[in-house]
């Protein structure tokens, strides 16, 4: 668990402070992603975690203890650390760099390698001799996914990442949050993620903190920031697409009014999705079957529909007056 | 022994300046001569025509800087005796490798996409040689111009041996004579030449600098 | 121009001004290593001794190597002879050598450097583990050419009192023999350029792969 309380930090010369009073809480299993324009201090933020900056006033907790009170070398080793640029060190093999902290930890070799071997598997990265090649023989993708094989290389409860999807193509970039995201349901690490993509937070997130010239300006769950930005800061932030974004994160079952005869008949042209699932694929699943509503299901059987109707009046709810769907 | 300061203030005040003109000539003629084959020819080198030769070429440049300057000094000796003009064929030839090398350099590390947005709109190769590549070249080109100067400088301290006389005769002096006050005092003098020269090639390389690079 | 026929006649003499050149060139590529390596070291951690570290190094290099021959040897201790000659070496490698590994170690990749500071290494650790390293191309450019710069002006040793090939070459002017001459001077080139392919082939092989493909 990681603790700011009323941090603020000023770098010598300059006019404003980068990071003003901010005080938030990143709770224990969470993703916080951390969302702002370039120059907003979130990454100093994120840098004050372990210690790489030092805050002018206020105090960081990590697992209630003052970052400031223990040795910096000490902490940093027990928090993981993606950066953007990944810093593989090149003149190591891909297994060595992975091996890093273990090794600065004093590990056994055996333990070391079986290590290695594990998170090299658990990140795809297990086959040819991947282990064996230099960073400079890697791709774009491969290479990220080094820097966060090499962060959990020692099994920290905590990470910092910042940006680190943020130096690849789209594609590989939603492929590698994926990945992430489910990695991230079987180790259930405590994780802060700097961002500046809102639909990469929105995403990410289990919550947002949006920040804006070193304040914190709102904090929330997606849904929450999406359906009530705090002022037309975040509203600018998020996009006139907040509506449209907001489908992806609904689900199907929360706008889906009840079954009725005709809707059998969506059964059976398989026009349906699942109730969990976002309702934006059943926005896609209307197009395709050239229909103007699909069915809902649980498993096998139909518990409701849902209609172009019943969506359009949910994003005008959210949008506001402004939109005009 | 002991450094006589009185005999220094009198090689420093007369022993010494009357080879002052004497080495720079020694350093400016073999620097002109050095400049108008290096330059052209470097350039020629950088040619999509000769580009297969270019590395070639540098491997052999390169490996002619390994010959100690005393050697290239004495290889005229034999052939055109003593005096004046060997020391100057000698000097220019040592002069050349390093304009050569920095002209090539400087011109093949001009960026890719400024020849080709140059040429894309519509200047011919000669052109973008004239208003492209060489204002770009030319920090890197005086480097070369301004090392070359000052290893002429100290070389051509070598040309007493054969005959061209210059500062190197105060020097090898005091080292025949053992005497600390000739050779510091020639040295002084070679110093305040080579600092000289390197200040006004600075100013004529700002001179010739394209706006956006001062 | 006989060249081949004036070493076979002189061997003797070629081989022992060429076994000089080479002990001399040798000895001082081992002090420079330990002496030079170490203060490029040292600068690269305490910054506010660089920049005088380097300008000296740059003015000691800028000076004709016969004056600073001429004048270590009238000075008192040292006189002719190989000492002088070593000391004088040892000062002109002191230029490619500090500089190439200050700039080694200081212009290794800022993000690296940051991602091991943030995965928990020591300043040490840092310089041992990522500096060091990844400067040993730069360090290994400076290595070579101190050999070969140092190989050249060992020549003019022979005006110390050195029986190198530079006196083969200085008195093959004094005599008006151009083969003496051609000879020296060839012999002098060859070393040079062997002893940089050798220092290359140590090169491949002491650099990390994973860099290689920088150099």
């Amino acid at each position: 668990m990681i603790e700011l309380i009323n941090v603020t930090k000023i770098f010598p010369g300059a006019p404003s402070p980068s990071v003003d009073n901010v005080s938030f809480r990143v709770n224990q299993g969470n993703i916080c992603v951390l969302l702002g324009p370039s120059g907003c201090g979130k990454t100093t933020i994120l840098r004050m975690m372990n210690r790489l900056e030092e805050p002018s006033s206020g105090k960081i907790l990590i697992n209630s203890e003052n970052t400031l009170k223990s040795d910096p070398s000490a902490l940093r080793r027990s928090i993981g650390y993606v950066i953007q640029q990944t810093g593989l060190l090149p003149h190591r093999t891909v297994a060595r760099n992975i091996a890093l902290v273990p090794g600065l930890l004093g590990w056994p070799q055996e333990k070391i390698n079986s290590r290695v071997d594990e998170l090299l598997k658990l990140m795809g990265l297990d086959s040819g001799d991947i282990a064996d090649k230099y960073p400079h023989q890697l791709s774009g993708g491969q290479m990220q996914r080094v820097g966060v094989a090499r962060a959990m290389a020692a099994d920290p409860p905590i990470m910092l990442m910042d940006e680190p999807f943020g130096a690849v193509d789209p594609i590989i970039r939603i492929r590698l949050q994926d990945e992430f995201l489910k990695l991230q349901q079987q180790v259930r690490k405590t994780i802060c993620f700097v961002t500046h993509d809102i639909n990469e937070a929105i995403k990410m997130a289990d919550y947002l903190i949006i920040f804006n010239q070193g304040r914190l300006v709102q904090m929330g769950s997606p849904v929450e920031v999406l359906t009530s930005p705090a002022d037309d800061f975040v509203l600018s932030l998020i996009g006139d697409d907040r509506g449209v974004k907001i489908l992806d994160l609904t689900r199907a079952e929360t706008l889906m009014e009840p079954a009725d005869n005709i809707s059998d008949d969506l059964l059976g042209s398989g026009c349906t999705v699942q109730s969990y699932q976002p309702v934006k694929l059943a926005l896609e699943v209307m197009m395709k079957k050239n229909q103007d509503r699909v069915g809902v299901c649980r498993g096998n059987h139909l518990a409701g529909t849902l209609s172009w109707s019943d969506i359009k009046r949910h994003i005008n709810k959210v949008s506001g007056e402004e939109s005009e769907l | 022994m002991s450094f006589d300061p009185e005999l220094f203030i009198h090689a420093m005040s007369h022993r010494a300046p009357p080879y002052i003109l004497e080495h720079l000539n020694l350093v400016l003629i073999p620097m002109c001569i050095a400049v108008l084959i290096a330059l052209p020819t470097s350039i020629m080198l950088t040619r999509p025509a000769y580009r297969r030769f270019t590395s070639r070429i540098m491997a052999v440049f390169n490996a002619g800087q390994t010959i100690p300057p005393l050697a290239v000094i004495a290889i005229f000796f034999p052939f055109l005796g003593l005096g004046y003009a060997p020391a100057i064929l000698a000097l220019s030839i040592y002069a050349l490798l390093p304009i050569a090398r920095n002209t090539i350099t400087a011109i093949s590390s001009v960026p890719q996409d400024v020849k080709e947005a140059a040429r894309g709109m519509g200047m011919t190769p000669w052109e973008v040689l004239r208003k492209v590549e060489l204002p770009l070249s030319v920090p890197g080109i005086m480097t070369g111009i301004k090392t070359s100067a000052v290893l002429t400088v100290s070389t051509a301290v070598l040309a007493a041996l054969v005959g061209g006389k210059g500062m190197g005769a105060v020097i090898f002096a005091g080292i025949n004579f053992f005497q600390a006050e000739l050779i510091l005092a020639g040295t002084v003098y070679i110093g305040i030449m080579a600092v000289l020269i390197e200040r006004m090639l600075t100013l004529l390389e700002w001179y010739l600098s394209p706006s956006h690079l001062k | 121009m006989d060249i081949i026929n004036f070493t076979l006649n002189n061997a003797g003499l070629v081989l022992e001004y060429t076994f000089n050149h080479l002990s001399l060139v040798l000895i001082v590529l081992l002090i420079s290593l330990a002496l030079w390596i170490s203060t490029g070291l040292i600068i690269s951690w305490h910054d506010r001794l660089a920049g005088t570290v380097i300008s000296l190094s740059n003015i000691l290099f800028c000076i004709p190597s016969i004056s600073l021959f001429g004048l270590f040897m009238t000075m008192p201790g040292f006189g002719l002879g190989r000492n002088t000659a070593v000391v004088v070496l040892v000062i002109y490698a002191m230029m490619p050598l500090v500089r190439s590994v200050y700039l080694g170690v200081k212009s290794v990749d800022a993000s690296v450097v940051d991602a091991g500071k943030g995965m928990g290494m020591t300043p040490l650790q840092i310089l041992l583990q990522i500096r060091i390293p990844m400067a040993w191309p730069m360090i290994f450019a400076g290595m070579r050419v101190s050999i070969v710069i140092v190989t050249g002006i060992a020549t003019m040793a022979t005006f110390i009192g050195e029986k190198n090939l530079g006196r083969l070459i200085h008195q093959g002017i004094t005599r008006g023999d151009s083969d003496m001459i051609i000879t020296g001077a060839i012999i002098v080139a060859c070393m040079a350029l062997l002893l940089d392919f050798i220092m290359a082939r140590i090169q491949r092989r002491v650099i990390s792969p994973g860099l290689r493909f920088d150099t």
